[in-house]
């Protein structure tokens, strides 16, 4: 009796993974290319920069807050840093007198511009308790902004060992979706292995009952936002690399919609206090196998938005119903 | 039990959607191309019938739709199967279709790029299919070779265009003189740039010695933008004419003049596109002239292209363009658009 309990349980949990398996079936019956090595490869580099901010903003939501400011701190931290490693004669540098830092300072320099812009926001929710919503969508229009003051043009001609993340490869592999896989074991170490992880649970299901369990609430936020944002940082270095270039209107423009839809699709409640990080990460497959299966079988893009939008709408009921069900 | 037959019931229900969609929309080779104009025809009989190309736009906008439009068309007679997709101004989205499109094993694919400082990326995305620059010319030009080449139009002959039309203008009334309000597109967009610099040098071959009235204005290509930047200006600073990187802009400081009572017919406003609101403005007499930039030619040029590339002949061929010198590009000339000849951009 047990154990069919524990199989119910395990399908219910994990029934994501089963939408994406049959998912991948279809696409791969319908468009045998989809099932080729470099078709899979593309299809996870393509994702691989908003799946990292999912599994940044899963965070986020799960404290019962949102990130709005990511899209936009990824664009500005991508120019910052691209500018950083242009060519010292580079007739069109933004910086012109700066010269090429080292790849490894300008990582750190994007880091840490990263956790210091979610430190502001973060600190603004926490002690203002002012919604997240808010909040950060100011963050997103000024993070914007910034960018735009900071450099007018696309910033490009970014040096080769700056690039090496986001277009480079290891056997094969690019390193892009690596990165994506070691964000993703961290997220998931943070969310289950650590207080930190733990706390943002109980905050998110009852912020009142953390206090009082001796939570320092304002604390986790703040931190759950400098981890929302550093990931930000990651996908926009990363973006900037694969493309060759940093532009402020457009890079990561929008992402934190898909971002947040990743980490929607994949269980994570907006409620607060539930989240998994395996459904995050098979939320941002799906979502990468319609992309990437719809082109291929020339599925025009409004039809694939508008699946999309099915696919969001529709995994938020299911999961309403199965954990209103479980209260 | 109920509730997992559910999830995998509407998991079923959505996969059948999907293969709705694919086989409705060309999944198997030798379907009707998908397009968005709904035509699909297979009328074959052209040199690249039943080759699958995609076209990855960096937006839709009026023109680019235009542009779009024109390639879908040319498609369709040619029988070749066309894709097009919508980037939405996203590098890495457009990066993503690139790579997709060479999974699916396609020889060719027409790019507008959305910044064209990557395009050197684009073609090493693109592996070994030929590739179609079109519209938005690299910002590297040595990217271009006999498997990259470009489509477009040159964009420093249409703000020349410009230029010698104003130049004609007030010579005829005796200044060389004047002084401009200029409504600058996108900034760093090499269109916006050329654009610009191009009218300027126009302007002083001709003779005249030109100054700006205000500020430099950057107006995105946008109209409404444009409206908000000149309202404040156009009753209080003094210019002769305005200088406008696009229609849309130009007939936004037209709107703005009419809301503040100032006759737009008394100065010279010249514009680029002669796009359908162009146009009727220029049969109004408020914008005095435009340069026709021609999407249906940089659509179809660019089809063109990449059938051609495919079957290894000149890229021009079988189109009336002409080529650079090094066989690599292919330009649509714009052409002046004024009062006299506007009909026939009907």
């Amino acid at each position: 009796m047990n154990k069919t309990f524990d199989k119910k349980r395990f399908l219910s949990q994990n029934s994501i993974w089963l939408v994406l398996i049959a998912l991948i079936i279809v696409m791969g019956v319908a468009q045998p290319s989809f099932f080729t090595a470099s078709n899979l490869l593309t299809l996870l580099s393509g994702e691989a920069v908003k799946g990292i901010m999912a599994f940044g903003v899963m965070f986020a939501i799960l404290s019962k807050g949102i990130d709005l400011t990511i899209g936009a701190s990824a664009g500005l931290v991508a120019c910052i840093t691209a500018a950083l490693v242009q060519p010292s004669d580079y007739a069109n540098a933004v910086l012109p007198g700066v010269g090429t830092l080292p790849a490894p300072v300008v990582f750190l320099i994007g880091l840490a511009l990263g956790a210091g812009i979610g430190a502001i926001y973060g600190a603004i929710i926490a002690y203002t308790k002012i919604p997240a919503f808010i909040a950060t969508l100011g963050g997103q229009l000024i993070c914007r902004a910034s960018a735009k003051i900071f450099t007018n043009r696309p910033v490009s001609n970014l040096s080769d060992s700056f690039r090496y993340p986001g277009n480079g490869r290891i056997a094969g592999i690019p390193v892009i979706i690596i990165v994506f896989f070691i964000m993703f074991a961290i997220s998931a170490f943070l969310l289950t292995q650590t207080r930190f992880g733990k706390n943002v649970y109980a905050i998110g299901g009852n912020d009142q009952a953390a206090r009082v369990a001796g939570i320092n609430v304002e604390k986790n936020l703040i931190l759950v936002y400098i981890w929302c944002s550093v990931c930000a940082a990651i996908a926009g270095m990363l973006l900037a690399g694969r493309a060759g270039s940093a532009d402020p209107a457009n890079s990561g423009l929008n992402y934190e919609l898909d971002a947040i839809a990743a980490a929607t699709v994949g269980g994570t409640s907006h409620t607060g206090g539930i989240c998994r990080a395996s459904g995050v990460l098979a939320g941002i497959l799906i979502l990468g196998v319609i992309n990437n299966g719809l082109v291929m079988l020339k599925v025009d893009d409004n039809m694939t938005n508008i699946v999309k939008g099915l696919i969001i709408v529709g995994s938020v009921v299911l999961d309403m119903r199965k954990n209103a069900r479980k209260a | 039990m109920r509730k997992i037959l559910a999830m995998l019931l509407a998991a079923g229900m959505l996969c059948g959607t999907l293969a709705g969609c694919g086989s409705g929309d060309g999944g198997d080779n030798g379907g009707s191309s998908a397009d968005t104009s709904g035509g699909g025809a297979d009328s074959s009989g052209g040199s690249g019938s039943g080759t699958s190309i995609t076209l990855i736009m960096s937006q839709r906008d009026e023109f680019l739709s235009e542009l779009e439009s024109a390639a879908i068309g040319a498609a369709n007679d040619l029988g070749v199967q066309l894709t097009t997709q919508d980037a939405n101004s996203d590098t890495s989205k457009m990066l993503q279709y690139i790579e997709t499109a060479k999974n699916a094993g396609e020889k060719a694919i027409i790019i507008n790029m959305v910044d064209p400082e990557t395009a050197a990326q684009c073609v090493e995305s693109a592996g070994d299919m030929k590739v179609v620059f079109v519209n938005r010319y690299p910002s590297d030009p040595s990217v271009l070779n006999e498997n990259a080449v470009y489509v477009g139009s040159d964009e420093m002959t249409s703000g020349k265009f410009q230029g010698e039309f104003l130049s004609e203008y007030f010579k005829s009334q005796g200044k060389t003189e004047i002084s401009y309000i200029l409504l600058n597109g996108i900034i760093g967009q090499t269109s916006t740039t050329n654009r610009t610099l191009s009218v300027m040098k126009a302007l002083e071959d001709g003779g005249i010695t030109a100054t700006e009235a205000s500020a430099p204005l950057a107006c995105d290509y946008d109209r409404a933008t444009a409206m908000d930047m000149i309202s404040p200006l156009v009753d209080t600073v003094s210019y002769d004419c305005i200088i406008s990187n696009n229609d849309a802009m130009a007939l936004g400081a037209i709107e703005a003049m009419k809301s503040k009572g100032i006759d737009p017919t008394a100065i010279p406003i010249v514009g680029i596109d002669a796009s359908t609101d162009g146009r009727e403005s220029i049969k109004n007499g408020e914008l005095m002239m435009s340069v026709y930039q021609n999407p249906f030619g940089q659509g179809e040029g660019a089809l063109r292209a990449a059938l051609n590339l495919i079957d290894g002949k000149p890229i021009n061929d079988g189109t009336s363009y002409e080529t650079d010198e090094t066989g690599n590009i292919v330009w649509i000339p714009f052409e002046p658009v004024t009062i006299d000849n506007v009909a026939d951009y009907d």
